[in-house]
């Protein structure tokens, strides 16, 4: 039994394990390769359980769907979130993935060249008395 | 091109199968935290292995927080001998974690992921539900504040329709 918490997730992994073309498993649940395509890549794609137990089937499985209890909300963690500042969350949001991590590695360099300023700062007055 | 961007490119270019967790992920999901590292949950079949050893050897992988001048040979014995490494590279510090509190190994995330589109190649990135997951079974105090900021994110996500 495999468990998947996103349909897109599920279809990817079914036609690894069955060694399918998005071709393939579109011709065998009667649906079109763009229609594998989209379910498989699309964050929007919001397929019907109909349409995912199709595909599954299509290559030998039976869709099961679990219930799973949702955790308790944990004090520490509520306190936290009302100091989340979303303003960043949102405009993070509003940015594609890969502007996300650049700028991640943009601020990476930044921080790195400002911790070897400041070092460079506090060496210098003690090589300057070292002068005298 | 950033030491972040590079080091993911070399784990892409030498198709090590991985999948990236921790602040990284949380980044790419959204989150306005800055790490220092990247963290990859990798497979560990033989032949991943060897991948991992060839694409990270360019960049002089040494243990994290080691003493200079202790022995450390980079290979595939070492990797198999061990299961997660804190280690630094001349690209920065890269986490490779055979398991995960709470979660397991390379197999059982694999289900939890997204692919996304990275410097002109697809990297494996752990889902949200699944990164909270992996940050409450860790339980650290510093853990704790980033599921806080997690949870805002799948919220905002959930009132933008993205959820």
């Amino acid at each position: 039994m495999y468990e998947y918490s996103r349909p897109q997730a599920m279809l990817r992994a079914l036609r690894d394990l069955v060694d399918l073309t998005q071709s393939d498993l579109g011709d065998r649940a009667g649906v079109a390769q763009s229609v594998i395509a989209r379910l498989e890549r699309s964050p929007d794609a919001n397929p019907s359980v109909k349409t995912v137990a199709a595909v599954a089937e299509a290559a030998g499985f039976r869709l099961k769907v679990m219930l799973e209890p949702i955790e308790p909300p944990d004090p520490v963690i509520e306190a936290y979130k009302r100091d989340v500042d979303r303003t960043l969350l949102r405009e993070n949001l509003r940015r594609p993935v890969e502007d996300r991590i650049r700028s991640l590695g943009e601020w990476q360099e930044s921080l790195r060249a400002l911790e070897y300023a400041t070092r460079s700062a506090r060496r210098a007055p003690a090589q300057r008395r070292g002068r005298r | 091109m950033t030491q972040l961007e590079r080091l993911l490119r070399a784990l892409h270019d030498g198709g090590v199968q991985c999948i990236i967790v921790g602040g990284v992920a949380a980044r790419a999901h959204g989150s306005s935290r800055l790490t220092d590292d990247l963290d990859i949950a990798y497979d560990r079949s033989p032949g991943n292995l060897l991948r991992i050893v060839a694409a990270l050897a360019p960049f002089a992988p040494y243990l994290r927080g080691a003493p200079p001048g202790l022995p450390f040979e980079w290979s595939v014995p070492t990797l198999r001998a061990g299961l997660n490494f804190t280690l630094t590279t001349s690209l920065g510090a890269i986490d490779l974690l055979g398991e995960l509190t709470g979660a397991g190994g390379y197999e059982q995330l694999r289900p939890h992921t997204l692919p996304i589109e990275l410097f002109g190649g697809t990297h494996l990135l752990l889902d949200l539900p699944w990164l909270i997951r992996v940050k409450r079974a860790a339980g650290r105090p510093k853990d704790l504040e980033v599921v806080a900021e997690l949870e805002a994110l799948r919220e905002e996500m959930e009132r933008e329709g993205e959820g």
